[in-house]
């Protein structure tokens, strides 16, 4: 290990290196033909396995990883839900899969909402078998291709060959039998305009998607914070054992549904109060966040993000019309 | 700088007409300070917008994001209230197709205004605040951004009857003290560039603030990089016994609009 090669790489990065992880992306051509996702399984529940991500932002580093995707071994087979933010994510998941569940089929794969990091390692997967509501398929049609391109932006390389792959099966049963087991499926919005929330019927573990964020900050680009206060509510009552959200470790209590609607209702109020002031974003962006918030995950980045994706509808709504003299 | 030297030495036996040329040269580019943002536009920009005496100066504070989360609607705040006597505040972006984004007059307001640009790609963002002794006291912020923030068209044009609110306005007007209006105001515009394919250039290029006695508060001439719906933050001065502020603007197809806000009293914030 040559001083040189370390150079510019941050402490974190240079440890990484040292304990021989994967890859590092800020060494650059170095390691440039071995970005690798380092997809580990973690059994959650019985016959099933959550794959975490970290819980940041996308960085060249993590190659979008920032995802919880998920997956249950069932009598005839393996279902999946979300497939990661990329082709070579999803070709390291169908490994992990195979690796956990040797020899099965995967036989379905749900998408619980079109935010790149949920869908964009759809090609590895069978067309006939990725499953979604309409809604959420429309939203792919037409946001994906710019999110891929985002994201190539964003993470680089770990990007190549990725494309946007819409699912082909429009889902609208309220529940699903998938190689013997059954599935309750859920159809609420508010994280984005169409979120499927997916339970187990067997083991009570609930797949929220983004309408549930744990100890990480909740992002808000497609939301609309009444309705996803209403979605936490209908998940905050389901019949469950164990919530594996979005983003974050798996809840047994709960306590991920309250702190996410906790945070959302902060956030709304206290950016109703801002653009009542008649604040600019900028100074909304730089108001104390609560102490309360303060341990949650890349909260200053997602708060400032927030704002700019609120205060336009907001004072829409809350600017008095003036009338012309 | 440097090389301006060295070429004028390589030439050897120049003659001192040439040599007196270059040296002026290398006196006013002296003048001009490193450029904090590390811009190659720094130069080019400074002659353009800021001629004259240039300096760097901390108290022009200028708040942007990091990151544009929207190029559309990229926030920036600009407040210049610890400088005296400041006659305008310019605001460019380098790198934009346009840079000039608008250029404040706050006659009988504070050095200070928030507002809105498209980007079209990251870039710096300037500010130079001129005060009454002609110098230009400049400083900045970089936002990155994806691209394509200016060749887009508005989002207005995805609708059939966008003109009919064309000018209409929305404001919160708050005293911040005895003497000071706090006015947050959105003019529905497209703010067309004229870099949008097939849709001409059209945008509102004046903003007037006035006491309802008709003196200019503060005037704000608005380019094509100004958001759609250009919104203003702006604090002008209001002695206690005003109750409301004009609001005049104009768009570069001589559509004008006139508006008047109450101001409430202090005790009603
Ligand atoms: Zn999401």
């Amino acid at each position: 290990m040559t001083s040189s090669l370390l150079e510019g790489c941050s402490r974190r990065q240079v440890l990484q290196l040292l304990a021989g992880s994967a890859a590092c992306a800020c060494c650059g051509s170095v390691h440039a033909n071995k970005l690798a996702y380092d997809l580990a399984a973690t059994e959650i529940a019985s016959g099933t396995w959550a794959v975490h991500g970290s819980t940041e932002h996308f960085t060249l580093e993590n190659g979008g990883n920032i995802v919880n995707v998920a997956f249950i071994e069932v009598p005839d087979g393996v279902v999946v839900v979300d497939t990661g933010p990329s082709r070579r994510y999803g070709e390291a998941l169908l490994q992990l899969i195979e690796k956990t569940v040797p020899g099965k089929p995967v036989l379905r794969v749900y998408n619980t909402h079109h935010h790149p990091d949920h869908f964009l390692g759809n090609q590895v997967f069978k067309e006939n078998i990725v499953a979604a509501p309409q809604q959420i398929i429309d939203n792919i049609l037409s946001e994906g291709d710019g999110f891929a391109d985002n994201m190539y932006r964003l993470v680089g390389d770990w990007m190549r060959g990725t494309a946007s792959i819409a699912p082909t099966v429009a889902l609208q049963d309220s529940t699903e039998e998938v190689g013997g087991r059954k599935f309750s499926l859920f159809y609420l919005s508010g994280h984005t305009s169409s979120d499927l929330v997916i339970r187990d019927d067997e083991t009570g573990v609930v797949f929220s998607g983004d309408l549930a964020f744990y100890n990480r900050a909740p992002t808000t680009p497609h939301a609309d914070i009444n309705i996803w206060q209403e979605s936490l509510q209908s998940i905050a009552v389901l019949d469950r054992e164990l919530i594996l959200p979005g983003h974050g470790l798996q809840d047994n209590t709960g306590e991920s549904l309250e702190q996410t609607s906790d945070y959302l209702n902060w956030l709304h109020t206290s950016m109703q109060d801002a653009t009542g002031l008649g604040l600019t974003m900028n100074e909304a962006m730089e108001l104390p966040l609560p102490a309360r918030f303060r341990s949650l995950d890349v909260v200053e980045t997602e708060y400032k993000r927030s704002v700019v994706h609120m205060y336009l509808a907001l004072e829409d709504e809350l600017m008095p019309l003036l009338e012309p003299k | 700088m440097l090389k301006t030297i060295q070429q004028v030495i390589g030439l050897g036996i120049c003659s001192a007409i040439y040599l007196g040329l270059a040296v002026d040269a290398y006196a006013l580019d002296a003048e001009l300070p490193e450029d904090p943002l590390n811009s190659v536009m720094w130069e080019n920009m400074a002659s353009r917008f800021f001629p004259g005496e240039v300096v760097i100066d901390q108290r022009v504070i200028v708040q942007g994001p990091l990151d544009a989360e929207n190029q559309m609607q990229v926030p920036i705040t600009v407040d210049a209230t610890q400088l005296d006597d400041v006659k305008q505040i310019v605001a460019v972006a380098d790198l934009n197709p346009i840079p000039h984004i608008l250029t404040l007059h706050p006659t009988r307001a504070q050095a200070f205004i928030g507002f809105r640009v498209k980007l079209e790609q990251a870039t710096p963002i300037r500010v130079g605040v001129q005060t009454g002794d002609g110098v230009w006291h400049v400083n900045g912020v970089t936002v990155n951004a994806a691209g394509g923030g200016c060749t887009a068209p508005a989002l207005a044009h995805g609708l059939n009857d966008w003109y009919k609110t064309l000018g209409q306005a929305r404001a919160i007007t708050r005293r911040e003290s005895e003497e000071l209006a706090r006015l947050s105001v959105r003019l529905q515009h497209p703010m067309d560039t004229g870099l949008a394919p097939g849709i001409p250039v059209f945008y509102m290029n004046q903003i007037e603030v006035k006491s309802p006695a008709g003196d200019v508060l503060a005037n704000i001439e608005m380019f094509e990089p100004i958001s759609e719906n250009p919104t203003l933050t702006l604090k002008p001065l209001v002695s206690d016994n005003v109750d409301e502020l004009l609001v005049y603007a104009r768009d570069t197809e001589a559509n004008e609009f006139n508006y008047s806000l109450p101001v409430p009293a202090i005790t009603d914030n």
